[in-house]
């Protein structure tokens, strides 16, 4: 049995039209216009245990909706989804013992006192034996080099430390399924790299199941082999991150290097010119082209070197989110006013 | 793997212990707090003792003297500052949960809900309030234990009754608070919390036969049956300083009403809570 099974979920909820200016404000006392916003729209998904899947959408496409579904932290408007044969949003305490959700812009921890505090907490709250708690942290803290910041308050750490600590915090149960709603979200290089190498580490170790949403492709090229893209609440994708390429993107970028003396003028017959920045010339051209262009191209000019790529994963995934943004605009818009 | 469900009382005392840890971080604004609760009672009592030279007694016949009143005001103040220790910061803390979507993480423990937002925090400070609510009590009580005419006599029976019923006023004032600030899911923010303790606190904080003369009537009605925060004081007060007698049967009426009315409202309250779980829809990330 799979660890997650969704099928045909969907979350909409009515969100208040706040008009501008003082009129408008004073006649929302006593009539107000709401727009019904479909989060998430019949997302069918599986995931098998051990997987490490991301989530990847731009703002507002439904991925946090979807992991608080799974959490059971709301109910859905529609369909079904099981966590490890548990229904989520009957939020009993055999589910709730199993899981953990990690939200970078949410904070979990008491902010006036030491992590330590918090942890000794979460050890009462899921029960967790003494020695196997101690082990746990220490293993925890290594890991994540916070050792010596665990008597420090909480609002005293920097932001990468804290995200540390929010991270132990929901481990310290020894999950076996992790929601992960932007870990890495306003954190510098180094702290970013340093959780990127614990959860490969703590996943591959444990064989936990991971659900990742980010905006960030280095976690996700990093840690995830399986990519979902999800936007305007519909699943666009699933498969894994180098398909999406092939998938979304219908062209290859060539770079020439040219030999001395070749005019660049004539290049832009082969393809759209990205850049010149002599010796160097970079076309875009449409992957089906690829072989005839480059031979047209080795025949017309003297060339001391060529690459032809892909598209940076990030050009084609901000193609794919525009794409789905000018369907979305306008698109089946409900509205009601209520008292 | 996490073991079975959790002691509820180490949660409870894990709380109390965090709580303690934090308000001593702060230890100004704690040792602050402390000495304006103590103000605030020691200036109760002096406005009741001006009070009580101009009158022996809070209207003909009520049978609350000087000291029996300095019961019911300590009564009052035994119940009150147990509500601020263990919920009124929770209850206040509930709504802003509501309103930023924290309350996400409180919906992920393996825990009751209710019970996780109920005692997160303890406001050690308005101990001070109950350490002069006992003080007063005693006093008051080694008064008419020991005056000449009429001496009060305290068995332990009354005691344990004085005790429980105390109990019972701290779990209707809860109840109160913990559906107000429940609303919060569906309004989306509800800041009347400190509004509505002042309110009823100011009903509650007077003996019953103030209100059975013309429109003190409905009001009596309405706080008694309706949202029965009469009981809460009156009640165990009236069972130290005036005992109640088999004679006097709508004493012992208002006893048992006091205990239906508990019940009721512990039950209105989870029913609320549960309700209004049930609409949470958290807020953006």
């Amino acid at each position: 049995m799979a660890t997650i099974e969704i099928e045909k979920l969907s979350k909409s909820y009515w969100v208040y039209q706040k008009q501008e200016g003082l009129r408008a404000s004073l006649r929302g006392l006593f009539r107000r216009e709401y727009r019904e916003v479909r989060a998430v729209r019949e997302v069918d998904l599986t995931v098998e245990q051990g997987e490490f899947v991301a989530f990847l959408g731009p703002n507002g496409a439904g991925k946090t909706t979807t992991l608080k579904l799974l959490s059971g932290v709301i109910s859905p408007s529609s369909g079904t989804a099981r966590v490890m044969g548990h229904v989520p949003w009957q939020r009993e305490n055999a589910y709730r013992r199993r899981f953990a959700l990690v939200m970078g812009q949410k904070n979990q921890l008491w902010w006036d006192l030491p992590a330590q505090e918090s942890f000794r907490l979460h050890q009462q709250i899921y029960r967790v034996d003494g020695q196997r708690f101690q082990q746990t942290l220490d293993e925890l803290t290594r890991l994540l080099g916070v050792t010596n910041l665990l008597h420090q308050p909480v609002r005293e750490l920097s932001l990468g430390e804290r995200m540390k600590m929010e991270l132990i915090a929901a481990l310290l149960h020894s999950p076996d399924v992790l929601f992960l709603d932007e870990p890495t979200i306003g954190l510098d290089v180094v702290a970013q790299h340093a959780i990127q190498q614990f959860l490969k580490y703590y996943q591959q170790k444990r064989r936990i199941t991971i659900l990742l949403t980010s905006h960030y492709m280095k976690d996700v090229s990093a840690l995830c082999k399986r990519v979902v893209i999800i936007a305007d609440g519909r699943l666009h994708y699933d498969g894994s991150l180098s398909g999406i390429v092939d998938r979304f993107s219908g062209h290859k970028v060539v770079t020439l290097h040219l030999a001395e003396g070749q005019a660049f003028e004539q290049l832009a017959r082969f393809g759209t010119l990205l850049e010149i920045e002599p010796p160097k010339a970079k076309l875009r051209v449409a992957r089906r082209q690829v072989p005839s262009v480059m031979a047209a191209l080795l025949s017309a000019y003297t060339v001391d070197d060529v690459a032809v790529e892909d598209p940076p994963l990030e050009d084609v995934i901000a193609e794919v989110f525009s794409r789905v943004d000018d369907v979305a605009v306008d698109h089946d818009v409900r509205q009601a006013v209520f008292p | 793997m996490a073991q079975r469900r959790p002691s509820y009382l180490r949660v409870f005392l894990t709380f109390a212990r965090n709580s303690l840890v934090r308000d001593t971080m702060f230890r100004t604004n704690f040792l602050l707090q402390c000495i304006s609760s103590a103000g605030w009672t020691l200036m109760n009592v002096g406005f009741y003792l001006i009070v009580f030279q101009h009158t022996p007694l809070i209207g003909p016949e009520s049978g609350w003297g000087k000291y029996e009143f300095f019961v019911f005001l300590a009564t009052t103040w035994l119940i009150n500052s147990l509500v601020q220790t263990f919920f009124m910061t929770n209850a206040d803390d509930y709504s802003e949960l509501i309103r930023t979507g924290n309350l996400d993480f409180v919906l992920l423990k393996p825990i009751d809900t209710q019970f996780l937002v109920s005692f997160q925090k303890m406001d050690w400070s308005s101990l001070s309030t109950f350490t002069a609510g006992v003080i007063l009590l005693v006093v008051a009580l080694w008064q008419l234990t020991t005056r000449p005419v009429h001496p009060l006599s305290i068995s332990p029976w009354m005691v344990g009754l004085y005790l429980f019923y105390l109990c019972c006023g701290v779990a209707i004032f809860y109840s109160l608070m913990i559906s107000l600030a429940s609303t919060s899911i569906w309004l989306g923010r509800n800041q009347t919390l400190y509004d509505f303790w002042f309110y009823i606190t100011n009903f509650a904080r007077y003996p019953m036969e103030i209100y059975n003369r013309g429109w003190g009537v409905p009001l009596w009605g309405f706080f008694t049956f309706v949202v029965p925060v009469l009981v809460v004081v009156n009640v165990p007060a009236r069972l130290l300083a005036q005992p109640l007698h088999p004679q006097r049967s709508l004493s012992w009426q208002l006893a048992c009403f006091a205990l239906l009315a508990t019940i009721v409202s512990l039950l209105a309250s989870r029913w609320v809570f549960q309700r209004a779980l049930l609409s949470y829809r958290s807020a953006s990330s």
